[in-house]
């Protein structure tokens, strides 16, 4: 690091690749936030899976529920805290299972309808 | 109504607990999770914030550093609102989304109030003679978390 070759040691070439190192950390400081993002969301993955749930599962029933953790929070509690995931997990699972009985509803036919089934032979 | 493979959903039915057995569970966990409290027999607490925007994980003896000014001078004691989760060893207090005030409080004094080092932002544009160099100073505050508390107020 610190400039490999002449560019440590002569003027004229240490402008030019300084100048490229400014711009690429200008550039570099909109891309960490982008990155460490993907980070938070493959840890929080890793760490749903381990419990049985996928993490767009998590994520979605986790907001249903009204709980309001950004990803940095959850991956640290993921790694540092995991009997508290184990319960977001659970609470999650809950309220899965919970929408999944409310969008099936009673399970009769509407009024006025009715099936049959036809055997082609 | 006719048996398809529409009838039933793709995913595996799964029976829900008796609602008034759960209740009764509920309120047998919660009572337990408040002698716990008032016994005290928790060891570090641990607590995520929403704070300068930002959400935090603290616990008692952290620093923090935010990117921005408060309005208080060095040595003011804060209490902070908004308290998402609160935990210890073997309980937590999950919020939907904010806790009560009169369930937790977590206290900070201001220490530092600094700007970062000088950061550059630059722009170039090759073959085009465009380049413009700045430099950007922010205000940093550090706070210091003294302690959190909890109150045995479940219901």
């Amino acid at each position: 690091q610190h400039f490999r070759g002449r560019k440590n040691r002569c003027y004229k070439l240490a402008v030019r690749s300084v100048r490229r190192a400014f711009v690429k950390s200008t550039k570099a400081r909109r891309e960490k936030k982008r990155n460490l993002r993907a980070l938070w969301i493959t840890r929080i993955e890793a760490a749903s899976l381990e419990h049985g749930l996928k993490y767009p599962a998590f994520i979605s029933n986790l907001l249903k529920s009204q709980v309001e953790l950004n990803r940095k929070v959850i991956a640290d509690l993921a790694i540092y805290e995991p009997k508290t995931f184990k319960s977001l997990a659970a609470l999650a699972q809950r309220r899965r299972q919970e929408g999944f009985l409310a969008a099936l509803g009673d399970g009769k036919e509407p009024e006025g309808i009715f099936s049959r089934i036809v055997h082609h032979y | 109504v006719a048996r398809t493979s529409l009838t039933s959903p793709p995913w595996p039915e799964v029976k829900l607990p008796d609602p008034v057995e759960e209740a009764k569970y509920h309120t047998e966990v919660v009572q337990k999770v408040n002698k716990m409290i008032a016994t005290g027999q928790y060891g570090r607490l641990f607590a995520v914030v929403h704070f300068a925007s930002k959400q935090w994980k603290i616990t008692s003896e952290d620093l923090i550093m935010m990117d921005n000014v408060l309005e208080a001078e060095c040595g003011d004691r804060i209490r902070m609102e908004k308290v998402l989760l609160v935990g210890a060893d073997d309980f937590t207090l999950i919020g939907r989304p904010l806790l009560g005030k009169d369930l937790v409080r977590v206290e900070a004094t201001v220490i530092e109030k600094t700007e970062s080092w000088p950061k550059i932002n630059m722009r170039f544009r090759r073959r085009h003679n465009y380049q413009r160099k700045k430099i950007i100073l922010n205000p940093q505050t550090v706070l210091r978390i003294n302690t959190i508390e909890i109150f045995p107020c479940l219901s």
